[in-house]
């Protein structure tokens, strides 16, 4: 870090974006999770739930034991990678939405190693290049479609990300289709899967490969005169080509490398979530979907930055461990679901002062009826008096 | 129709429409924008506000309408006081200003932009009255444009029309205008002014803002003239010449500088002899510049000059006569049309910053904000833009080395007398004259054959103003070439060994101080050459 004198919290955080609360942006985001909390608990209890039970319940099994704590892991780990796609490219100046249609291309291009026979060690290197390589192809085309043809980055990658899932269903169906049982495809052979970390658990050593890509990126983006680029690009495109930096260069390096991360977070989930180690056609591949999008949520929350990247993952990894668990829990069953409304409250409630930057207009709206009620009340004061 | 309007156009015989007394402008970081301005505003009449940059003509047309209160004095009318809190309040009082940068949506027809300036929330928008009441507006005024094509779609000056159209058709009897030519063809110049006429003649009082000579005498009825804040003159345009315009608008002689250079008469002899050893190496070298503008315009119109070693060549002139286009294609941020530029005979036209910034120029822009600096990143970060792939900073695998970098901005810091807690704070929490020593910090460490330097002390206090215009002094002793842009004459008149003075993408001379009086300076700096004043 630049200077070492800074606190160890800000230091951490630095260059994670500034807030509007005037906040911390960590604590802003925790903020944002308590009211998220809040609104989920509204909704229960309107829908007759008991909400303090349910929040028990979910908490006991997100971070109730070494158990609960390594399911919680191991639901984060594909997470941290997606987020770090999306905060890879913001930091560039961009919105990545693509995180969803590169990670179906890393899952399918790690399971593609199944075809072929190779030594242990290098049949897994192998299958996790694959995966970042399918990731950056994926992302490249709409990088191409910017750069020379000037289509926004957030319709194309939407559009891809369709694409990627119908064409990784296809595959999944008809081509690395298992021939013993059709509703999935060929497994990852036992010397190229993730080893078991916690033993009874699914929490693999593939929570040290998100681990891993996050610190990487973490340097990159701070220690490296490329990633320096990349952010001062993103903030401020006309200063970096006033310093001399290619921002088109920039834009397809940060695309490159958010592909390959969503492409890693395909294989960390293929590879190193027990018990199947294969994509379930049959079922429209339930264990990857939404796993991009709740990616940028992570990021969001985790203010883009890899380590608050890290914490927040943990937390959404919590939440989707310990809502299996509140929709079992006894007389007060609350539906999974109930788990992404708060999930949703909480991406609402972070986007909230983002809104108000976008459009000063609400903040002016805003604040003119916070003046005309102040003066209300000092008529009504002064009437009294 | 409104009231207030009504009211005051019965009460057209009293002298005036409106008056500014005593109008004060302080700024909240301390600057005086205005001293005490009296203006009357009669009706039927072209005012001409004519000033440089920086003498307070947008001030002062922004209190007239709304858009800025004023920290003393008031505005009147012949009904009583005149207070806006909004421009909306001034447009129903009667005035409207046409800003220089238009404030229209290209998608939306010239009637969808007007019937949008009406709206209010929840109004209705109709369209069709919109449309019938601006095609008899235009059949009134005579000013035509079409109604029903895009504006993106119609010339810069039929644009500039529709923005008149929409402030027209709010019923004004006051129409500001803020440099309206600077964008037009000289024909469009003649329709616009034909149709100002027009309007006066209809009982409307016009303020053209303006710092162009010769249009100011075509047009209005009365010039005022305003310097640093101060009305310094009130004439009527039939009685004046363009030379005493251009010693008003000038004003102060050399002497009254407040920061003249301090060097002793025996000191000077003895600094020019040294440049002098050091003059005839030619470090830039232009011809025949041609660069466009962002609207596609020329905005460098055939430049041509050198800039030596141990010299410091300036620019002068008000601002958007071409000068930041110049600058631009000559650090590698705007293409060229034609001509050559060259630094020690290498091309520099249309080569990345990065290539010319190797050829040892530096860059001081005149944005900081948008160009020299990113605000978000700290001190450290901001101290190597440009330079943060050279060895001295970047080692294996592309890694920064913090720890010089580090030491590298504590130097600056404490050999440019930067007021930072330290490498770490974001550049966006330092005061304009630290974050400006900053990227002059930065730009003179890279020690460069040629500095650049764009507005280097604009909105800067005199103290930070003075310390800058001394380092650039400094690095001409050591003999570096300078090339100094201002908007700020007497900045330009205090350090430059020759002065080009620019004015529509061309220069109107090239001369050294000592060959150029403020009237003179002030009739280039509006477009007369020396033979036609004669």
């Amino acid at each position: 870090m630049s200077d070492r004198t800074a606190p160890l919290p800000s230091r951490l955080l630095r260059g994670a974006h500034r807030t509007l609360t005037g906040l911390h942006p960590a604590l802003e985001s925790l903020l944002a999770g308590v009211v998220g909390l809040l609104i989920g608990a509204a909704l229960m209890y309107i829908w007759g739930y008991n909400p303090w039970r349910a929040y028990i319940a979910l908490f006991r099994g997100a971070y109730g034991g070494s158990y609960e704590w390594a399911s919680s892991i191991a639901r984060g780990t594909p997470l941290v990678l997606t987020a770090l796609t999306f905060s890879i490219c913001l930091r560039a100046g961009m919105f990545n939405i693509g995180a969803e249609g590169q990670m179906y291309m890393g899952a399918i291009a790690s399971v593609s190693i199944a075809l072929f026979a190779l030594p242990d060690g290098l049949h897994m290197i192998t299958g996790l290049v694959f995966a970042a390589f399918a990731g950056a192809a994926w992302s490249l085309v709409p990088a191409f479609l910017k750069l020379t043809r000037g289509v926004h980055e957030v319709i194309s990658t939407i559009m891809f990300n369709w694409i990627g899932r119908w064409l990784a269903l296809y595959l999944a169906i008809y081509v690395l289709v298992d021939p013993a049982r059709a509703e999935k495809t060929l497994s990852i052979p036992v010397g190229a899967r993730f080893p078991v970390l916690v033993r009874g658990t699914d929490l693999s050593y593939s929570v040290f490969l998100a681990v891993a890509v996050a610190m990487v990126v973490y340097f990159v983006l701070w220690h490296t005169a490329v990633g320096y680029e990349v952010r001062a690009a993103g903030l401020n495109p006309t200063a970096a080509r006033y310093g001399g930096i290619r921002n088109k260069r920039t834009m397809f390096l940060s695309f490159i490398l958010g592909g390959m991360a969503a492409g890693l977070a395909g294989a960390a989930i293929v590879m190193g979530l027990p018990p199947t180690y294969a994509i379930f056609g049959g079922g429209a591949m339930p264990q990857l979907t939404n796993i991009g999008f709740d990616g940028m949520a992570v990021a969001m929350v985790g203010r883009n930055h890899p380590i608050g990247i890290l914490l927040a993952a943990l937390f959404f990894g919590g939440l989707n461990a310990g809502g299996r668990v509140m929709q079992f829990y006894g007389s007060n069953p609350v539906p999974l679901e109930m788990v992404r409304v708060v999930m949703g409250a909480i991406v609402l409630t972070m986007s909230i002062p983002e809104l108000i930057r976008l459009f000063p207009a609400i903040r002016s709206q805003g604040e003119r009826f916070i003046g005309l009620w102040k003066r209300a009340v000092e008529r009504s004061r002064r009437r009294s008096a | 129709m409104h009231e207030d309007g009504m009211a005051t156009s019965s009460n057209g015989g009293d002298g005036y429409f409106l008056r500014a007394e005593g109008i004060t402008k302080i700024y909240s970081d301390g600057t005086a924008a205005l001293k005490e301005a009296t203006l009357e505003i009669h009706r039927r009449e072209i005012i001409g506000l004519l000033g440089e940059n920086g003498a307070g003509k947008t001030t002062l047309t922004k209190i007239l309408s709304g858009l800025l209160p004023p920290t003393k004095g008031r505005v009147i009318s012949p009904r009583g006081p005149v207070r806006f809190s909004s421009p909306r309040e001034a447009l129903d009082f009667g005035i409207g200003m046409v800003h220089q940068h238009f404030a229209l949506v290209g998608t939306f027809t010239a009637t969808e932009n007007v019937a949008l300036s009406h709206e209010r929330p929840f109004s209705r928008i109709r369209l069709e009255q919109t449309k019938e009441r601006l095609e008899a507006l235009m059949a009134e005024s005579g000013l035509r444009v079409p109604l029903d094509v895009p504006v993106s779609q119609l010339a810069v000056g039929e644009q500039q029309r529709v923005e008149i159209l929409k402030v027209l058709s709010r019923d004004v009897d006051l129409l500001i205008l803020d440099e309206p030519t600077s964008v037009l063809t000289p024909l469009e110049v003649d329709e616009l002014f034909a149709l100002l006429r027009r309007l006066r003649d209809d009982g409307r009082s016009i303020i053209l803002i303006t710092h162009k000579l010769k249009e100011v005498r075509s047009v209005t009825d009365r010039i005022v003239v305003l310097r640093q804040g101060e009305l310094v003159g009130d004439v009527r345009t039939r009685d004046t010449t363009t030379e005493e315009l251009a010693r008003l608008m000038v004003g102060r002689t050399i002497d009254e500088r407040s920061d003249a250079v301090e060097l002793s008469d025996e000191e000077i002899p003895m600094h020019r002899e040294a440049r002098r050893a050091a003059e005839d190496r030619n470090v830039l070298h232009v011809e025949d510049l041609v660069v466009r503008g962002d609207g596609g315009e020329i905005a460098v119109n055939g430049v041509s000059f050198d800039v030596r070693s141990g010299e410091i060549f300036g620019i002068a002139g008000v601002e958007g006569n071409g000068q930041s286009e110049l600058v631009e294609a000559l650090t590698g941020l705007r293409p060229a049309v034609s001509g050559t530029a060259t630094i020690r005979g290498t091309n520099i036209l249309g080569v990345d910053p990065r290539a010319i910034y190797r050829l040892g120029v530096a860059h001081i822009p005149e944005d900081r904000w948008k160009l020299g600096l990113v605000l978000p990143f700290t001190l450290a970060e901001n101290a190597i833009l440009g330079i943060h792939r050279w060895d001295e900073f970047r080692g294996p695998l592309s890694f920064l080395r913090w720890g010089r970098i580090n030491r590298h901005v504590r130097k600056l810091i404490d050999r440019f007398e930067i007021q930072a807690t330290g490498p770490s704070a974001p550049a966006r929490s330092l005061s304009g004259g630290n974050q400006q020593k900053l990227i002059v910090g930065r730009e003179l460490a890279k020690d460069p054959a040629i500095i650049v330097a764009s507005q280097p002390t604009r909105g800067l206090d005199i103290g930070a103003a003075k310390y800058i215009r001394d380092l650039l002094s400094e690095m001409r002793e050591n003999g570096r070439a300078i090339l100094l842009v201002s908007a700020d004459l007497d900045e330009v008149l205090a350090r430059a060994d020759r002065i080009a003075i620019m004015y529509e993408g061309t220069f109107m001379a090239i001369r050294t101080p000592e060959e150029l009086d403020r009237e003179t300076i002030g009739l280039l700096m509006g477009g007369v050459t020396a033979k036609e004043a004669a």
